[in-house]
């Protein structure tokens, strides 16, 4: 396993070699070249544009550029931000990138613990009425346009119900007097958060590798797993800065819903016509002629085998999930990766433009290689 | 010694949109405790079914019209799915026709032998099972080390092996194979049958074998039933069936099947094709395709009689004649 990482670890650099070229291409092919779109900005003082010129040896032949280039994303330096002068982009990304992984780490997580469950279920009652309202809702969640379903839950829980925030990912009232910014208590849910899902990991594992039967097994897993949430609720409560955390979370709600129900309904479909196929598999004959429970039969036979291919989908579409961030964090004014691109690209600020497409990069080759250590786990038949 | 498995006319038939099929058609035979059966027939005849329904596995378009099924005094068609999940495995388990498939790629073969033993006998312990996996990868001739392997790192002999031991797990009194070898190469295939044979002769169980292939079949059951469109047309014990058939159809699938030890002559071929079941014929089903066919043949259907002690039978005109020739060469 430790070999296959390594490989894969090799793969993502060499794939994010071509990506970064790809970019340096895309700016030198923009009107004026590189140099006009990083130092063309009247904010810039003479001795800052003779700097910038300087570190990414824009008065230099394109293959030096190209070297310096690469040489600066690996390093992390990607120039100094126009909009946010002087503040140099990899400043911004650090605080930004955070954001846009917790909500989507959290989206797809909700997302697909839904879709798997509802794609099983409706497989299993094939013919049901409620198989066919579902899946016509499904398909409908799946098909609809990102900014109208941002629109609509705007409008009927923000602005109708007025059951949550509309603006921002936090209220300023409240943070006014505050001693310390927003992003020392966002770090430290995020922390919480993945403390939380390492003890889950963890205690799932431990399940199975230390008992054989499922009353057992459920107990193993389930009470670290609420206990950690119990104690993490109870921390934050007792802490001064339960408050400002709990803010955060409920200007997260909306956002969290609209790219929940956007990869949900995908999961959800494919897991159905997944399982749909997999019960006709001989296996689940040998399955039902054992004995077994229905429900056995389901879970541990037809949903685990069926459960493959989604994930195979879900990599694919893991890119499109992403572009629909940038209209979410816009629509939702959450301040993450997307919503600096946007900004970016409005303000023709490129040197941020260019370092968030380096970085959605980097985030998509990771969740891939995260998901194929997954995918390794699940199919026995995949070795490395 | 009364019958383990007593099948009384059972008929089972597939709706589907062009009507009924009547893939069973009034099938009726009885099992003892220890024998083996072979139920002899060529695709689409409704072997499989015959099986599925014992088993309860049916299609959802599948309807068992009529009959009992008498398995160790209870009727299993009037079981609920509760009870019918005890009945499966540990009182009947089965060999499926696609051994290959048979096994769920996700789990180590072991444990899903092991899954079978815990879930009819919760009181067994997690390690016992695995004493008895073991003990039943010896009886079946595997090296017990592989248990713990995937199905994708078996061969396809080993896998078929591997389904053996799974069917013995819970001790069944009977088990269905259902064309346990016909995806393995003709070598292993004789090894698996005669493994099979033994493993049911020393734990005395009830057997049925399904096959397509009579000479195959005729090795290892002592009872042969020859299915066709969806009944039985002649039922007895595997010698006689071979030396003395009685039905034409049986004579012609005799005759399809080489001899290997025999004097070389063409084979014979049934002309015709099997019957439509979604509509088959008035009377004898096999009447179009049968050279002894008279006209009662084509009005009437023939009962299922004994016209021997224990050779069962449905023709209006019983054939006498012995395979003659060939048996003098052999």
């Amino acid at each position: 396993m430790g070999k296959y990482i390594g490989k894969r670890l090799f793969q993502i650099v060499i794939l994010l070699v071509i990506y970064i070229a790809v970019v340096f291409f895309i700016l030198h092919a923009m009107p004026g070249g590189m140099k006009a779109l990083f130092i063309s900005n009247p904010r810039l003082t003479p001795e800052a544009q003779q700097a910038i010129l300087k570190a990414f040896g824009l008065d230099k032949p394109p293959l030096t550029q190209f070297l310096i280039y690469m040489r600066n994303s690996f390093t992390l330096n990607f120039g100094v931000s126009f909009s946010h002068y002087p503040t140099p982009v990899w400043e911004i990304i650090k605080e930004r990138l955070p954001r846009t992984a917790l909500l989507f780490i959290t989206a797809t997580i909700i997302s697909f613990l839904i879709g798997f469950h509802s794609g099983k279920v409706l497989a299993w009652k094939r013919g049901k009425a409620v198989e066919y309202v579902s899946t016509i809702g499904g398909v409908v969640a799946y098909t609809i346009f990102t900014p109208v379903l941002a629109f609509l839950l705007i409008w009927f829980f923000g602005a109708y119900l007025r059951l949550f925030p509309l603006n921002q990912f936090l209220n300023p009232d409240l943070w006014a007097n505050t001693s310390f910014s927003s992003q020392v208590i966002f770090l430290r849910l995020l922390l919480t958060a993945s403390i939380i899902g390492a003890v889950i990991l963890v205690a799932l594992i431990l399940s199975y590798r230390l008992s054989h039967n499922i009353r057992s097994r459920r107990l193993i897993f389930y009470i670290p797993t609420i206990s950690s949430v119990v104690i993490a609720v109870f921390i934050w409560w007792k802490s001064p800065y339960g408050i400002y955390g709990a803010d955060i979370l409920w200007h997260m709600v909306l956002p969290v819903v609209e790219v929940t129900i956007i990869s949900y309904a995908g999961i959800m479909l494919v897991m159905r016509d997944s399982m749909l196929e997999t019960v006709k598999e001989d296996f689940i004959t040998t399955a039902r002629a054992k004995g077994l429970p229905d429900r056995v039969v389901r879970d541990k036979h037809a949903a685990r085998t069926a459960l493959l291919p989604v994930i195979t989908n879900f990599i694919i579409s893991l890119g499109f999930t992403l572009s629909g961030g940038i209209i979410t964090e816009t629509l939702f004014s959450w301040p993450g990766m997307g919503l600096a691109m946007y900004e970016a690209v409005i303000s023709h600020d490129y040197p941020l433009a260019a370092g968030c497409l380096i970085f959605t990069g980097i985030f998509v080759l990771f969740a891939h290689l995260v998901v194929d250590i997954v995918y390794a786990f699940l199919d026995p038949r995949i070795r490395y | 010694m009364s019958a383990l498995l007593s099948i009384e006319g059972l008929k089972m038939y597939y709706d589907t949109q062009k009507g009924s099929v009547k893939a069973v058609d009034g099938v009726s035979f009885q099992l003892k405790k220890g024998e083996s059966l072979g139920l002899v027939g060529e695709s689409g005849c409704g072997k499989t079914s015959v099986a599925m329904s014992i088993m309860r596995l049916l299609a959802e378009n599948a309807r068992i019209i009529s009959g009992h099924i008498y398995f160790d005094g209870k009727d299993l068609l009037t079981l609920s799915e509760k009870e019918m999940n005890k009945v499966r495995w540990k009182g009947i388990s089965m060999i499926f026709q696609a051994a290959m498939n048979s096994l769920n790629p996700v789990y180590r073969v072991g444990d899903q032998i092991i899954e079978a033993i815990i879930t009819h006998e919760p009181e067994v312990t997690f390690e016992q099972a695995r004493e008895r996996v073991k003990a039943l990868y010896e009886l079946v001739g595997l090296d017990p080390g592989r248990m713990d392997h995937y199905p994708h790192e078996y061969s396809g002999g080993m896998k078929q092996r591997a389904i053996i031991a799974m069917s013995l797990a819970c001790n069944p009194q009977l088990i269905i194979a259902d064309e346990p070898t016909t995806a393995l190469d003709v070598i292993v295939q004789d090894m698996i049958l005669r493994e099979m044979a033994r493993i049911q002769k020393k734990l005395n169980m009830s057997m049925i074998y399904i096959s397509h292939d009579i000479a195959v079949i005729a090795e290892v059951a002592e009872k042969i039933a020859i299915m066709y469109a969806g009944k039985i047309v002649e039922f007895s014990d595997s010698k006689t069936i071979f030396k003395q058939p009685r039905h034409p159809y049986t004579i012609g699938l005799m005759s399809s099947f080489p001899s290997i030890r025999g004097s070389k002559k063409p084979l014979v071929t049934i002309p015709g094709e099997p019957p439509n079941l979604l509509n088959p014929p008035k009377g004898c089903r096999f009447a179009p395709r049968c050279p002894f066919a008279t006209n009662v043949c084509l009005e009437k259907e023939p009962p299922y009689k004994e016209i021997d002690k224990e050779h069962f039978i449905a023709c209006w005109h019983p054939q006498g004649v012995k395979r003659g020739a060939e048996d003098k060469d052999a």
